[in-house]
């Protein structure tokens, strides 16, 4: 009887916990690609003059105003086993991507990128540009310059902007459900599983869930603006 | 030591308008400056600072050479064009531009490269005890004064022993008091040091203090070089006279002939005959005059009506009746206004004869005793020696 008791207790705890790790784990690692690429590409849009610039910075854009499942549709042709991104994967690891965690990761990087992007580089294009030369004509080369000028002083808008796509990750629904489905237990997120349990009619689960991410996201914005804060 | 610098560099108002348009502004300067203090002296907007900013290598000019102590920093035409970190240049900027995450000790040791922690802070501490400011030096930009923050920007600026310094306006947003006691200060430092230094500038009283060679600009163009006195007292275009505090310019005026032993000329101007020092100018030919406001002397107030006004000026004054060879170039009018500039009376006069407006400069202690108010006639002199024609 006890033991019974335990079983269901975990199978219950799991319900919760496997999605919430799952939404940690995807929305923590597209933030990381978003930040480390996101920052880059910010940097040239911000900094450069180059042929094409307008398009690149339409294309980043686009997920931003397509509607979820544009983006998504968009995606499970280009991952999937005919596709562009999809034939070489397969290739190398002689697995498909669609329907598993990584192909959620994917399409939670392409939705949160432009999020990035926009505040990053409106932060970085800030950043008094004599200030970058004073720094070049005190010797530094221009990544120097980038890396303890530009960056740290566009520190406020780069950590807004994980903080943005971080949020946009945990809370991405329509992408993730075209490219990695809804299969419980494997990709199976926290949005998408607040919308199981609604379907099912389990309003404890899906409350319990809503909660959750709430807390999440909250603490997440209030740790981040005291990450952002400044003593100078 | 030396700064040779003869460039183009154009402005469009798009980029890709480069080959179609006309500039909207276009710099094309030559000059040459040695060691010690030279000025770039021009309005707002002459192109000083983009002279500037192109011997720093922050803009590229469309054509020329720049060289520093006989290196070539730029030429476009063997494409040479070393880029900013590569110049030996320590530049001061308008605003102070220190790094404002960054205390006072870590923006001076920003431009030691390559050097031991132990030889940065050596060199840290030499140029904060430079400019004065040791006990600042793990303050952040924001606690500072705007004297300080230029301060700290010079000891920046001075720490990776650059061959020349570039100073772009660096003590216009400082109040007076602050601005002279850093002037003396920057003087000193260089004559310390002894690298070159080029400031700009738009005010008179800076150029004729801190600067040995004075490169006047115009519309992105050299008028002048010379040193300040020179420039000062012997402007040789409308715009420098103008620049440099010739508020009396005159145009218009015709050459009469030339006086044989004084070996001056006489112009026909502001309806009157005008002696002048000597030009080498045909009868007839238009030229343009001016003389400072403090070159026209207030010889005295008219007494009453009627009554000559070369003689009321005698009486007044009590002095010896003005002989006849002096009495060239007097007139008189009516003052209109007069300003107090502190330790002296700017006075504007509307001439009798012609209706034209002439400024004149008296100090404070002689225009008391002169007691003048506005709405007095006056007969004033202007000093013939000090006029300039061209």
């Amino acid at each position: 009887m006890e033991k019974l008791k335990y079983g269901d207790l975990m199978e219950a705890l799991q319900t919760v916990t496997t999605p919430l790790l799952l939404t940690l784990r995807i929305a923590l690692i597209t933030t990381f690609f978003v930040a480390v690429l996101g920052v880059g590409i910010s940097y040239l849009l911000a900094k450069k003059d180059f042929a094409g610039k307008r398009l690149a910075d339409a294309l980043v854009t686009l997920p931003m105003v397509l509607p979820p499942t544009v983006t998504g549709y968009l995606l499970v042709i280009l991952l999937g086993k005919n596709g562009a991104i999809g034939s070489r994967i397969i290739l190398l690891t002689g697995k498909g991507i669609l329907f598993t965690w990584q192909a959620a990761a994917i399409a939670a990087f392409v939705v949160s990128l432009p999020l990035m992007v926009k505040t990053a580089t409106s932060a970085i294009g800030a950043v008094d540009r004599s200030l970058e030369e004073a720094s070049s004509i005190l010797g530094r080369s221009e990544l120097e310059t980038a890396l303890y000028i530009t960056l740290p002083l566009a520190k406020k808008g780069i950590f807004a902007g994980c903080v943005l796509s971080f949020a946009r990750s945990v809370g991405e629904f329509g992408a993730t459900l075209m490219v990695a489905g809804n299969i419980p237990g494997k990709t199976s997120t926290m949005a998408l599983s607040i919308y199981n349990a609604y379907q099912t009619g389990n309003n404890e689960l899906a409350g319990m869930l809503v909660f959750i991410l709430v807390a999440i996201s909250f603490l997440t914005i209030v740790a981040t603006s005291k990450l952002a804060e400044t003593k100078w | 030591m030396s700064i040779e610098v003869n460039i183009v560099k154009n402005f469009y108002r798009r980029n890709s308008q480069k080959k179609t348009e006309k500039p909207t502004f276009s710099m094309c300067c030559n000059f040459e400056v040695g060691s010690g203090f030279s000025v770039l002296f021009g309005s707002s907007g002459s192109g000083k600072t983009t002279a500037f900013r192109c011997i720093a290598g922050f803009e590229v000019p469309d054509a020329g050479t720049i060289k520093i102590n006989g290196k070539v920093y730029f030429d476009r035409e063997n494409k040479i064009n070393l880029p900013p970190k590569k110049r030996k240049i320590g530049y001061m900027f308008q605003e102070s531009s220190l790094f404002p995450h960054m205390n006072v000790h870590q923006n001076i040791e920003y431009g030691l490269k390559g050097l031991n922690s132990l030889d940065k802070k050596k060199r840290v501490d030499e140029m904060l005890s430079l400019v004065g400011i040791e006990e600042l030096e793990f303050a952040y930009p924001k606690e500072l004064s705007g004297g300080q923050k230029q301060k700290v920007a010079l000891a920046r600026a001075l720490a990776p022993d650059p061959e020349i310094l570039l100073l772009d306006e660096p003590f216009s947003a400082l109040d007076t008091v602050i601005r002279l006691r850093l002037r003396n200060e920057l003087k000193k430092i260089q004559k310390r040091l002894g690298i070159p230094i080029i400031f700009i500038t738009h005010d008179p009283v800076e150029a004729f203090t801190l600067a040995e060679s004075m490169v006047v600009f115009d519309n992105g163009v050299v008028r002048q070089i010379g040193s300040p006195e020179y420039v000062f007292y012997h402007p040789q275009t409308r715009y420098v006279a103008e620049l440099v505090g010739f508020s009396n310019l005159f145009d218009d005026a015709v050459v009469e002939g030339h006086g044989q032993e004084e070996k001056c000329t006489f112009l026909w101007s502001l309806g009157t005959e005008i002696t002048t020092p000597y030009i080498q100018r045909v009868v007839g030919d238009r030229v343009s005059w001016g003389v400072r406001p403090e070159n026209i002397e207030i010889l005295g107030k008219e007494m009453s009506m009627g009554v000559n006004l070369v003689q009321a000026s005698e009486m007044s004054k009590g002095s010896p009746p003005i002989l006849e060879k002096d009495r060239k170039n007097l007139f008189y009018g009516i003052i209109e206004e007069i300003v107090n500039k502190g330790s002296s009376r700017v006075m504007s006069m509307k001439l009798k004869e012609s209706g034209a407006v002439v400024n004149i400069e008296v100090a404070n202690n002689v225009f008391e005793s002169l007691k003048i108010e506005a709405g007095d006639e006056c007969i004033v002199k202007i000093q013939t020696s000090k006029m300039i024609v061209f």
